[in-house]
């Protein structure tokens, strides 16, 4: 069952992602989206079915790569790890922290602003880094003071988002929850933006796009995550338990 | 059997003859293009890559005028190319234009954001959008000449388990599957009052995140049914398959396809490397 639920989320999140693609592009950029909805699909399918979710990740961002974004095979060949990545880094964070996948909400309306304390938290600290390395380390003032408000007034947001994730259910999996959404958007994104831009065969876009790409990537990913991954998360992990669909460590 | 590409975009190879290739030979033609971009810098080596991905479309069949589907992917592509080139970054060369746009005396120095365009920018912009037309070209020539059943013949002669082949298919089923089971839902909203024309653009995207709770669900029950059906059927996921009723073997024309393929990209490595 658990290779026929992996073709069908495969075909479902390759659906979505072309949709997402077409709908929210960042521009310049195919295949990439400011949301890609696609995500949650197999990011949870990552937390729930291990392996099989990052594999339905990969396959579907290598089928977007080939249409309609329309890279070679090789350059979507090395893209689509930026997929697998995703849904992997909150899996290996669910099974390192040996969180159980509760997801009872004690406290709604905490669960319900989570998300947008997190994603704006973590949308501050990325766009205040990237002035500073972008600008304020060659440049010094007034470029290492915007940094520093960003940084600060983005820690600060994060943190009332993490304290409502304790407040929300289980510690420990709204914990990993929160974790899951920030390391995975960062790593997928540093991973899809530097195969498009820095290191591919050859990569499609100039280096120069980095920044740009990153951000738009890394955006679309917290929202997501954060809002429907969250949501999906909440309503179906109990079918999955009740469908011995539920893999524990990493294949079944 | 309709190709990828046919049953997402319409576009099919025509050649019978390049559609009566192996899949092997189907998929190195455009590898072998893949493989030869790294190697196409300068703007006559990707113009001469576009030149040979054109005429492999042509030759397989294809429309050329496949790659207005891909017509938002190159004009977005080129415009952000050049102004990369332009505005993010300065490249040493002959001035056409400048201007600055915005100047702020910093700490260490005066910080300028300007507009440059230079000869050495244009050439170096002209090769990336050479190669986005060459690597859309092998993106067509791929999925307009590969079908399901191709995929799904080939990892049987690879006598691959059935678990790979049965994935594969259920994959290609598993698009129209979902997009059947969309419109069923959303058919559903509709009656329960949701009118989907009047909603605002923030409220239905919403509509249609919370539409994805059903269908995950859907997806669980089709699952279930589907890998019932196969274990009725004495199809376990390692179970390989002893023989086939399709002989899928190469031929002298495959060979030959391949050849030209590997030689290909030893020669743009000869000529970029």
């Amino acid at each position: 069952m658990h290779i026929v639920t992996f073709a069908f989320a495969t075909a479902i999140s390759y659906v979505l992602a072309v949709v997402s693609s077409l709908i929210f592009p960042v521009l310049g950029a195919p295949g990439v989206s400011a949301l890609y909805v696609a995500a949650a699909i197999y990011v949870p399918l990552g937390i729930w079915m291990g392996l099989w979710g990052c594999m339905a990740g990969y396959i579907s961002c290598f089928f977007l790569g080939l249409y309609p974004s329309g890279y070679s095979l090789v350059q979507s060949f090395v893209w689509s790890w930026a997929d697998f990545i995703e849904a992997f880094v909150p899996a290996l964070i669910y099974r390192a922290l040996k969180a159980d996948l509760d997801f009872t909400v004690k406290r709604p309306r905490a669960a319900k602003l989570l998300p947008l304390f997190v994603s704006s938290g973590s949308i501050f600290l990325l766009l205040g880094i990237a002035i500073q390395v972008l600008w304020g380390a060659t440049y010094g003032e007034p470029f290492t003071t915007i940094y520093a408000a960003m940084v600060y007034i983005g820690t600060a947001l994060a943190a009332v988002g993490i304290i409502l994730g304790l407040l929300a259910g289980n510690a420990r999996t709204w914990m990993a929850q929160i974790l899951s959404i920030i390391g995975a958007g960062l790593c997928s994104g540093l991973w899809g933006a530097g195969t498009l831009t820095i290191f591919n065969f050859p990569p499609p876009l100039p280096a120069e796009l980095f920044w740009p790409v990153f951000i738009g990537w890394v955006l679309g990913d917290f929202i997501v995550l954060s809002v429907i991954s969250t949501a999906l998360l909440v309503a179906l992990t109990p079918v999955f338990k009740r469908t011995g669909l539920l893999v524990r460590g990493w294949w079944a | 059997m309709p190709t990828i590409l046919g049953e997402l975009a319409g576009i099919e190879a025509k050649s019978k003859r390049y559609m009566g290739l192996h899949v092997l030979a189907k998929i190195v033609i455009p590898l072998s293009i893949s493989l030869s971009l790294p190697f196409a810098k300068e703007p006559p080596q990707a113009l001469a890559l576009v030149a040979v991905s054109a005429a492999a479309c042509v030759a397989a069949g294809i429309p050329l005028s496949a790659v207005k589907k891909y017509v938002a992917v190159i004009v977005s592509m080129s415009a952000f190319i050049v102004l990369a080139f332009s505005l993010f970054t300065y490249i040493p060369g002959r001035v056409l234009y400048e201007a600055t746009l915005w100047k702020v005396q910093a700490e260490k120095g005066v910080f300028e954001w300007k507009i440059a365009v230079t000869d050495a920018s244009l050439s170096y912009s002209a090769a990336f959008i050479f190669r986005i037309f060459a690597m859309i070209l092998s993106a067509t020539l791929l999925l307009a000449s590969v079908t399901d059943r191709d995929l799904v013949w080939g990892f049987f002669s690879l006598r691959m388990p059935f678990g790979v082949c049965v994935a594969a298919s259920l994959f290609f089923r598993g698009i129209h599957l979902f997009v059947s089971d969309f419109y069923t839902i959303r058919e559903a909203m509709s009656a329960r009052g949701v009118d989907f024309e009047r909603t605002p653009l923030a409220k239905r995207f919403m509509l249609y995140a919370n539409a994805l709770t059903p269908l995950l669900s859907l997806m669980i029950t089709r699952s279930y049914e589907v890998s019932m059906a196969l274990e009725s059927r004495g199809i376990a996921p390692g179970s390989r398959s002893a023989s086939g009723y399709h002989l899928y073997r190469m031929r002298r024309s495959d060979y030959a396809a391949v050849a030209a393929g590997i030689a290909l990209t030893l020669a743009f490595v000869a000529w970029g490397g």
